[in-house]
């Protein structure tokens, strides 16, 4: 969230100047209409009693207005282009907090925490694997250790045996 | 004055006892520990030992729980200075100074900075609720839901300040984390909103996975992006301590931070929650350049930190002196004190004036040890960053899981930090930055609440605001501080567009 | 999935019934509880808790999940499987009124099994230091003359504090001006400085401010007067004897707990209530424990569908 891309800036060309922000516009209207979808049959009220749809209704609208701003001005003001998604980082990150979630209750962490951290390496791409699966049991016996032993925490450490 | 003065000496007797000494030790290092992990919470923690403290005195019970939840806050900066991660609402400011001083090799420097920052505000806080607690409780009474809704409008024109970037895209995010704390069963009528008929969302969407995914695992996944750039923070390490300039650049900020965030902390209803944000935001207006800001300024770690630990401090006025708990974690206090027997309320200043004078003197006693335990702690963090990327964020990844899933020990939990990760990637790639939208989050709830509260007992008329003095105060102080914010930041924008970079 | 969990059920239920009552229990229980930590019902949970750990010889573990007035953690509870190592402590709220407030709730209050009464807090009617009233029934006089600009709060739907007014409010016939808060403290902070001006909750979360004379209490809903306020009158005493009404807390079990293990938790929590620290400690709650008649599990089945009737009645008419 740091170091925005550079890329650029300032360089792109046609009726486009900021894919970024003409991007980020219509990711925020996606969001509105969404939020409309679901919440469009909640009664709004009154000033005096407010409907549980007040809120969430305007501030869908807002949200939308705040896309359409974006979009208008990717066109008018020059800004950053979209840069390329890391598919395998993203892929592989979620995964393993997938493969987490879905282990820890029924198996533990015995196989939650390399199982989750084997697939999370597979990210990266200078992945070694010797160090990679030492390096998995170490961390699974400091957590059990941190969390269970020293913290108290209910987390299912071995429920394979 | 002399009734101070005895009064702190009882409670120093009591406090500096061995067993109290020691009581207070476990709970300092457990509420570090508990705050460094990411996702694992005071809560949590405080919970589990409950059944722990049965066995002992209240008011050694409520001395280590105490150093639980201040070590906590304490540990919390660590987590987001080193690694990007905030465990807490109070945190997220520190990530963002404060883990780009990290990556410029200066993360000894900012833990340090915090640390001593945070010692500080803890002790002038402690005093502060030792000499003036009592009238200053009654502060609590002026703030009507009124007031409270006027006080979050403020709160949100900080976090206009807090973007890096395009102010137009942080209003966007303040928005959209209003939207997403609309997600729920609504307050008045208990219907359900916006929650796709999932039962998990019928209480909302919790802080923690949101928070997890959006910094923690979306940080991971750009970073993943680029092998150059991802190592930058292993290869400098720098300093460990601050140097004079650094404390002089700290000094002020520290004190003011202390102040504001003493005074929010005060207030019930997690007024504390704006302590660092309203800090952040009156350093970044002070600075001589405030462009500095968010690429590691010091100041924007030393304020808000100290900010944080003081709102931490005062946050037990109301629970002592009125018996009601500002947070959910005061909440757990008044439970730990009602199953000693003692129930919390205006009369137990005068009727368990070892308690109430004890805890208030452990807890200067617990911040020293904090800055004890920390410091030298420092050192260890640090190299822990030379630890090789390929095998940190494998690491940091399973401790957001664990955390996350001790959180409830639900599975749900740790499947939506998977969702928010996708989501918290998804605006990175489109230039927005999480912190508005997480503090648009948390004030949202307590800022609806209020809303409709007020327009209930106003009955329907929006003139409640501008009627009630302090309220109307607020608001102008939040316009006048729109004004400034953004006004300039429009002009530095057109700047930006013809000086290219 | 249905199929799915019925056969997760059944083999629960033989589970258990290979291991019942001689070996019951061989692991420490889970008690669900569907609050806070620190409320007033984790609390009464954790007093009896710690005394059956010492009678099973296993230790009970509280485990809190909060959600949707309760209902969140008792829809767990109740869908675990009855061998007895998972047990709930239910209150007037999720098996009492829930079946009124929620529509589409996933379990049956009467027809989990009913272990025992564990303790209930009496209900204070209180308001506001400078409320125009002396007594209870000066409140009602000038509640009903001024319905329309009187504020009510609560702390959210379903809540203790909500329920409870809402009876008042309907044996009364008044509608004031609700204001709901997330939580009895913001409700009292409130209440304290004069924005509300008056509210029902338990007695535990009110006594200290009461007594400090930050808000005034009219009637306690009990039949007799709490020693922890002894010059706080009843209803009964102050003319509205029909409002009777307490925040009860009581164990369950899934539906299926085998009979015997049912009654070894009933015994357990028996003893409990009968040892003196834990008598003791409750009762330094405000609480109110039940006589030996009201602790069989029979009596609080049936107690449990009285409930449910009541509140479907005075919820639902409105």
């Amino acid at each position: 969230m740091s170091d925005q891309t550079h890329s650029g800036r300032g360089g792109a060309k046609g009726v486009l100047r900021s894919s970024q922000d003409f991007a980020a516009g219509l990711f925020l209207i996606f969001i509105a209409l969404f939020a409309l979808y679901l919440g469009w049959k909640l009664p709004m009220g009154t000033l005096r009693s407010m409907g549980p749809g007040m809120l969430p209704i305007s501030l869908a609208f807002m949200v939308g207005a705040g896309g359409a701003a974006l979009v208008a001005m990717s066109l008018t003001t020059d800004g950053e282009k979209l840069t390329r998604w890391s598919v395998r980082g993203l892929f592989f990150i979620v995964a393993s907090i997938l493969v987490f979630a879905y282990t820890v209750q029924t198996m533990g962490l015995i196989v939650a925490g390399p199982a989750s951290m084997l697939v999370a390496m597979m990210a990266s791409e200078d992945i070694k694997w010797v160090e990679g699966i030492i390096f998995c049991v170490l961390m699974t016996v400091l957590c059990s250790l941190m969390f269970k032993t020293l913290l108290g925490l209910p987390i299912p450490i071995n429920n394979l045996w | 004055m002399s009734d101070l003065l005895a009064n702190l000496y009882l409670g120093f007797g009591v406090a500096l006892s061995l067993k109290n000494l020691g009581l207070c030790f476990v709970g300092c290092m457990v509420g570090t520990l508990i705050g460094v992990l990411p996702g694992v919470g005071p809560i949590a923690t405080i919970a589990m030992l409950l059944p722990i403290t049965f066995g002992i005195d209240p008011t050694g019970a409520l001395i280590m729980l105490a150093g639980i939840y201040y070590g906590a806050q304490y540990g919390g900066s660590t987590t987001s200075i080193l690694v990007n991660i905030p465990g807490e609402a109070t945190s997220v400011v520190t990530c963002l100074d404060g883990h780009q001083m990290a990556r410029q090799g200066r993360a000894g420097v900012a833990l340090g900075i915090a640390a001593i920052g945070s010692f500080f505000a803890g002790c002038v806080s402690t005093i502060f609720i030792a000499a003036i607690g009592v009238p200053l409780s009654k502060v609590a009474q002026l703030f009507g839901p009124a007031e409270y809704f006027s006080l979050m409008v403020m709160g949100l024109v900080f976090a206009t300040v807090l973007a890096r970037g395009s102010v137009l895209k942080a209003i966007c995010m303040i928005l959209l984390g209003l939207l997403f704390a609309t997600v729920g069963t609504d307050l008045v009528t208990g219907q359900e909103r916006l929650t796709l008929g999932i039962q998990d969302l019928s209480d909302g969407i919790d802080f923690a996975p949101m928070a997890m995914g959006m910094f923690g695992f979306a940080e991971i996944i750009k970073n993943l992006e680029n092998v150059e750039t991802r190592d930058v923070v292993q290869q400098k390490i720098g300093r460990l301590m601050p140097n004079l300039e650094e404390y002089k650049q700290s000094a002020w900020p520290i004190i003011r931070g202390t102040v504001v965030g003493g005074i929010l902390g005060i207030l019930p209803g997690n007024g504390a929650v704006l302590g660092p944000f309203a800090s952040y935001t009156l350093e970044k207006k002070l600075a001589k350049d405030p462009s500095r800001f968010g690429k590691g300024a010091i100041e924007g770690v030393a304020g808000p930190e100290s900010a944080n630990n003081a709102g931490a401090q005062t946050a037990f006025i109301p629970l002592l002196t009125l018996g009601i708990p500002p947070n959910a974690v005061m909440a757990l206090m008044v439970g730990a004190m009602t199953i000693h027997g003692i129930v919390p309320g205006p009369q137990v200043m005068t009727k368990n004036p070892e308690l109430f004078w004890g805890m208030v003197a452990s807890m200067w006693v617990g911040n020293a040890m904090l800055v004890i335990i920390n410091l030298p702690l420092i050192g260890m963090w640090v190299s822990l960053l030379k630890v090789p990327y390929r095998l940190m964020f494998p690491a940091i990844g399973i401790f957001c899981c664990i955390g996350i899933y001790s959180i409830n020990n639900s599975v749900n939990d740790v499947v939506s930090t998977a969702a928010f990760s996708i989501f918290g990637y998804a605006l990175v790639k489109f230039g927005f930055e999480p912190a508005p939208m997480l503090l648009g989050f948390v004030l949202g709830k307590l800022m609806e609440e209020k809303l409709r509260q007020a327009m209930i007992l106003s009955r329907g008329s929006f003139m409640t605001f501008v009627e009630r003095p302090l309220s109307a105060a607020l608001l102008a102080v939040a316009l006048i501080m729109l004004i400034v914010a953004v006004l300039p930041s429009i002009r530095a924008k057109r700047d930006v567009v013809f000086v290219e970079d | 999935m249905k199929r799915f969990i019925a056969a997760i059920a059944a083999a629960g239920v033989l589970y258990s019934f290979a291991a019942s009552a001689q070996t019951y229990p061989v692991k420490s229980i889970v008690m669900i509880v569907p609050f806070a930590a620190g409320g007033p019902t984790d609390i009464i949970a954790r007093f009896v808790g710690d005394h059956m750990s010492r009678t099973l010889g296993q230790q009970v573990v509280i485990e809190n999940v909060v959600g949707a007035g309760g209902t969140t953690g008792i829809t767990r509870a109740a869908t675990s499987p009855p061998d007895g190592y998972t047990i709930m402590m239910g209150h007037m709220g999720t098996h009492g009124a829930a079946p009124a407030l929620y529509p589409g709730l996933k379990y049956d209050p009467t027809a989990v099994e009913a272990v025992g009464m564990a303790a209930s807090t009496p209900i204070l009617i209180v308001a506001k230091k400078d409320f125009p009233a002396r007594d209870l029934k000066e409140f009602i006089a000038y509640a009903k003359a001024n319905a329309g600009k009187i504020n009510q709060a609560h702390a959210g739907i379903g809540a203790v504090s909500q329920i409870t007014c809402a009876l008042l409010n309907s044996q009364l016939g008044i509608n004031p001006t609700a204001v709901p808060y997330s939580g009895t403290g913001p409700a009292l902070n409130d209440l304290m400085s004069g924005q509300i001006d008056y509210m029902c909750d338990q007695i535990v979360n009110l006594v200290e401010q009461i007594k400090a004379g930050n808000i005034r209490a009219f009637g306690i809903a009990s039949p007799a007067r709490s020693p922890a306020l002894p010059d706080v009158p009843t209803t009964i005493e102050g003319g509205l004897p029909e409002y009777q009404v307490q925040a009860w807390n009581a164990v369950f079990a899934p539906h299926g707990t085998p009979k015997d293990i049912v009654a070894r938790l009933n015994d357990a929590l028996g003893k409990a209530l009968a040892d003196d620290v834990t008598r003791n400690r409750l009762l330094g709650l405000g609480a109110v424990l039940p006589g030996k008649a009201e602790q069989t599990s029979e009596a609080l089945a049936a107690f449990v569908k009285a409930e449910v009737a009541r509140w479907n009645a005075a919820l639902l008419k409105r």
